[in-house]
């Protein structure tokens, strides 16, 4: 250790940020978590290398911590790794030659190229080729990408981000503060609103701005990366409603040239991007809503690529040797969720009860092919700084399970479980209905028309909170994509009721969420998860059986495709290598 | 026969209008918020009350009712929910798209299927004529997305001789769009073959045994001259018949070989419409194909008209 360095460091830094590099120092942290945490608080490159060089070899990376949300797993099969180069970094690997047409088959969106209301991986897809983020927090670090840097005050109610130079729109006019604070103000009225208010984003001059948050919270910046797609930087004269197609603009790698929400749509690449000019001439997105179809079309030469995909009805990919998977491991989930407010749920024996009777091994290897982590009821997965191992992990226990349900005055409790037609979601209720089965309960399944529209996210009853969003139903399967942090979890599931499903309700656990976000430092937020996790486990208002990883694939020749843990690609820097 | 096309053009009017009012019902039973469906879970109520005033799903059924009915007559059916855009933008394409798989095939499938059911015919109750029934029971047994994932996964994907997607990219030439076209239309010759094959045997079968056949050999007239002047001409009315309902069917109902292609047509966009609940999108796709049967229907009994004087004369009376 090189104190004299380290001491020069630390004098020079806020509070929030001497908790990270002490936390590094003392071990508690590997060096991924390090730069990742770095990242995210806007501690400058210099400032951790030099602390990384202060600490020398006393301190590796192989200590405390874990993988960073969206690195990668070890493959299986004919895999390799992705998904955590910079959209406007360097290139993840090298001859890749300048131009050619990236074929992408790609979900189908769901909804209009909507940035503020899109809620579906097909509408991510084409509305983030052409919009970019304040910040690139894909691969865990957070990265800049229209900021150039960021910071906090001393208690992270108020962040400042310095925006890039020089950028952009399509159509040649700047980008400056002034778009920056519309799209903060629109974001305010909806998928921000738990974070800012309007007016809340103040332009401190033409390439500084100041947003000023509800609540202290050390890592905003993933509130304005890709883990949170809809907050993409629109222009300042971007209307409520205003949709991509209607009005072709961006400051991304790519432009929009074509779009047909049936068949696809073509994008050129725009050679004035603030990361250079990318390697591609276009990209092609081929719209699915199959995957038989999807699978083939990248088998059969017809794309080079195809976005997220579920090892059910995958696994010729995976099995295809010139076919190449990239796996992020993350905290992407399903959860069951059972009404804690009315019906057959409310008893929380019964809730614990389904939970003793899932066979979580069976379900990761049957399901997933092993492709994932067992999960614990609880949304904080494996690969957090934060998560508790010391929890003990729920194992399937048929006697235990009978016993509650008798308990309850629930024995033999028939119920119909409600799921989408996502992924491997139908096999996943196949598998529970057969498991619970075993511990007595006739369950009957019922899949939903559509993924995510009213039948599952319908506010029945909006002025009892929380309202939450379940059809009027008692008991099905949701979906919840990779975050970088599991603030979306915590805060839209299980505290608050806007996609409560399960219409929990508890103050403890609501306290617990709050000390979480408040803490600025990786003691008081191990705290605060360690109580989250025992709650979450004892009340069970969801059962979450697994973490799966995220799977995307290209072929051989394709390469510097940069995936987000949601599914949607970043292809500034992508090209073929032949 | 002007009498008679134009009897046919008022009958048509009428049917277009029960079609419509079918619709309008089927449409009207779907569940569910058609502006909560639109604008997605996360849009605010009033956004969704909003959007609902927008587009008139808040009216009384009766007013949405004449509106519906307007927008056939006047063929302007407003804006996609989904997207925006004008209806006639997403079904005039996806009508010319099934029209192109539909000429395809039927330009394969028409003379291969007579021409075998007339060689089968001639050779009644022989191997080849048990071969090309037999044949023809095999394939049309077969549901023609079955058989149009077989041809995907061997022709295309195994061998690459084929296109996975058979839309071709836009300002591909028509002679350059055949090769993306193919092994759909492929699949659907496959399902058509044997029936079509089976009612012009069954025709010709008919004919070869009737009177006037017979009363033509008599008179001289080699086994050509009877099978083109006289058989053919009465045999095939039931076969037409047959291949004026398939169009319609091939433009509006091979919703699974389409989507095994992901192949944009009029059946996987009425699919599609359906899901998404987007009303205006699905009255036209669905009056657009109704308006093609009521065509290919007519067409039929013009020819069939035009083969048979026995036809004309009634029609004329």
């Amino acid at each position: 250790m090189d104190y004299r360095l380290f001491d020069r460091v630390r004098r020079n830094v806020t509070p929030i940020e001497l908790d990270t590099i002490e936390s590094y120092a003392q071990g508690r942290i590997a060096r991924r978590e390090f730069l990742r945490r770095g990242s995210m608080i806007g501690l400058s490159l210099p400032v951790m290398a030099a602390v990384i060089a202060a600490c020398g070899s006393d301190n590796n990376g192989s200590s405390g911590g874990t993988a960073a949300p969206g690195g990668t797993a070890a493959p299986g099969g004919t895999t390799a790794s992705g998904g955590t180069t910079a959209p406007g970094g360097t290139a993840a690997a090298g001859n890749i030659k300048q131009g050619g047409t990236l074929r992408i088959v790609a979900q189908k969106p769901a909804g209009p190229l909507d940035p503020v209301a899109m809620a579906d991986l097909g509408t991510y897809m084409p509305v983030t080729t052409c919009f970019d983020y304040l910040v690139d927090a894909l691969g865990g670090d957070v990265r800049p990408m229209l900021a150039e840097k960021w910071a906090p005050n001393a208690d992270g109610s108020v962040w400042t981000f310095n925006l890039r130079q020089g950028v952009k729109w399509h159509d040649g006019t700047p980008f400056t503060s002034a778009d920056v604070v519309a799209t903060m103000d629109r974001l305010a009225g909806s998928n921000l609103k738990a974070s800012i208010a309007a007016g809340a984003t103040k332009a401190l001059d033409d390439f500084t701005v100041e947003i000023t948050l509800l609540h202290p919270d050390g890592q905003f910046p993933q509130q304005v990366g890709a883990y949170n797609p809809q907050s993409v930087i629109t222009p300042k004269d971007f209307a409520l409603g205003t949709t991509l197609d209607q009005r072709k603009t961006g400051t991304g790698a790519f432009k929009l040239t074509k779009y047909d929400a049936a068949t696809g749509a073509t994008f050129e690449a725009n050679p004035d991007w603030w990361g250079g000019k990318p390697f591609l001439d276009k990209l092609e997105y081929t719209f699915s809503d199959d995957l038989a179809t999807m699978v083939s079309g990248l088998q059969g030469g017809a794309a080079d690529a195809i976005t997220q995909y579920s090892v059910v009805g995958g696994d010729a990919i995976l099995n295809d040797p010139n076919l190449v998977t990239e796996i992020i491991r993350g905290a992407a989930h399903r959860q069951i969720w059972m009404n804690c407010r009315e019906g057959d749920f409310t008893d929380k024996r019964v809730r614990q009860a389904v939970a003793y009777g899932l066979d979580r091994q069976a379900l990761l290897d049957t399901i997933l092919k092993g492709k994932g982590d067992i999960a614990n009821d609880h949304p904080i997965a494996p690969i957090f700084p934060f998560f508790d191992a010391s929890q003990p992990q729920r194992k399937r226990d048929v006697d235990k399970a009978k016993q509650l349900l008798s308990d309850a005055g629930k024995a033999g409790l028939a119920a119909t479980m409600y799921f989408p037609k996502l992924q491997e979601i139908p096999q996943l209720a196949q598998i529970v209905q057969s498991q619970l089965k075993d511990i007595g309960m006739n369950v009957t399944i019922q899949q939903e028309a559509v993924v995510d529209g009213e039948e599952w996210c319908k506010v029945y009853d909006s002025t009892k909170e929380p309202a939450g969003c379940d059809g009027g139903k008692d008991f099905g399967i949701v979906d919840y994509g990779l975050r970088g942090v599991p603030d979306v979890y915590l805060v839209k599931a299980y505290a608050t009721g806007e996609w409560n499903s399960a219409h929990y309700i508890s103050e403890p656990f609501r306290a617990a969420v709050k000390a979480y976000q408040s803490s600025l430092d990786l003691d008081g937020q191990k705290a605060a998860i360690k109580t989250i996790q025992q709650i979450a486990n004892e009340d069970v208002p969801y059962a979450i059986p697994y973490f799966y990883n995220i799977l995307f694939a290209h072929t051989k020749k394709v390469t510097g495709i940069v995936a987000t843990g949601l599914g949607h690609f970043y292809c500034g820097k992508a090209g073929f290598t032949e | 026969m002007g009498r008679y096309v134009l009897r046919r053009v008022a009958s048509a009017v009428v049917t277009l209008w029960v079609l419509a009012t079918i619709v309008f019902v089927m449409v009207n039973v779907l569940p569910g918020n058609v502006g909560r469906r639109v604008l997605g879970p996360f849009a605010l109520e009033d956004d969704v009350v909003r959007f609902n005033h927008q587009i008139g799903t808040d009216r009384a059924l009766i007013s949405q009712y004449l509106t519906s009915i307007k927008r056939v007559f006047t063929l302007d059916f407003g804006n996609s929910y989904q997207s925006g855009e004008p209806v006639k933008d997403i079904i005039v394409p996806a009508l010319f798209r099934s029209a192109k798989l539909a000429v395809l095939a039927f330009v394969i499938t028409i003379p291969i299927s007579i021409a075998a059911g007339i060689f089968a015919a001639r050779r009644q109750d022989k191997v080849a004529d048990r071969a090309v029934v037999n044949t023809g029971l095999a394939t049309s047994s077969i549901p023609d997305f079955v058989t149009a994932a077989v041809l995907m996964s061997v022709f295309c994907v195994h061998w690459k001789l084929g296109h996975v997607f058979a839309d071709p990219p836009p300002g591909t030439s028509v002679i350059g769009q055949l090769p993306y076209l193919l092994t759909p239309a492929m699949a659907l010759v496959i399902a058509y073959f044997g029936y079509i094959a089976r009612m012009s045997r069954a025709g010709v079968i008919d004919g070869l045994q009737s009177d006037y056949a017979r009363t033509a050999t008599m008179k001289g007239l080699s086994k050509g001259q009877v099978m083109r002047k006289h058989i053919l001409r009465n045999s095939l009315a039931p076969t037409i018949t047959v291949i004026s309902v398939q169009v319609g069917y091939l433009f509006g109902g091979i919703i699974g070989v389409e989507k095994v292609f992901n192949y944009h047509g009029l059946g996987s966009t009425i699919f599609n419409a359906v899901t998404s609940h987007d009303i205006p999108v699905l009255q036209g796709a669905v009056l657009l194909v109704g308006i093609v049967y009521m065509l290919s229907t007519l067409v039929a009994d013009i020819i069939i008209a035009f083969l048979n004087p026995r036809v004309r004369l009634e029609a004329s009376r």
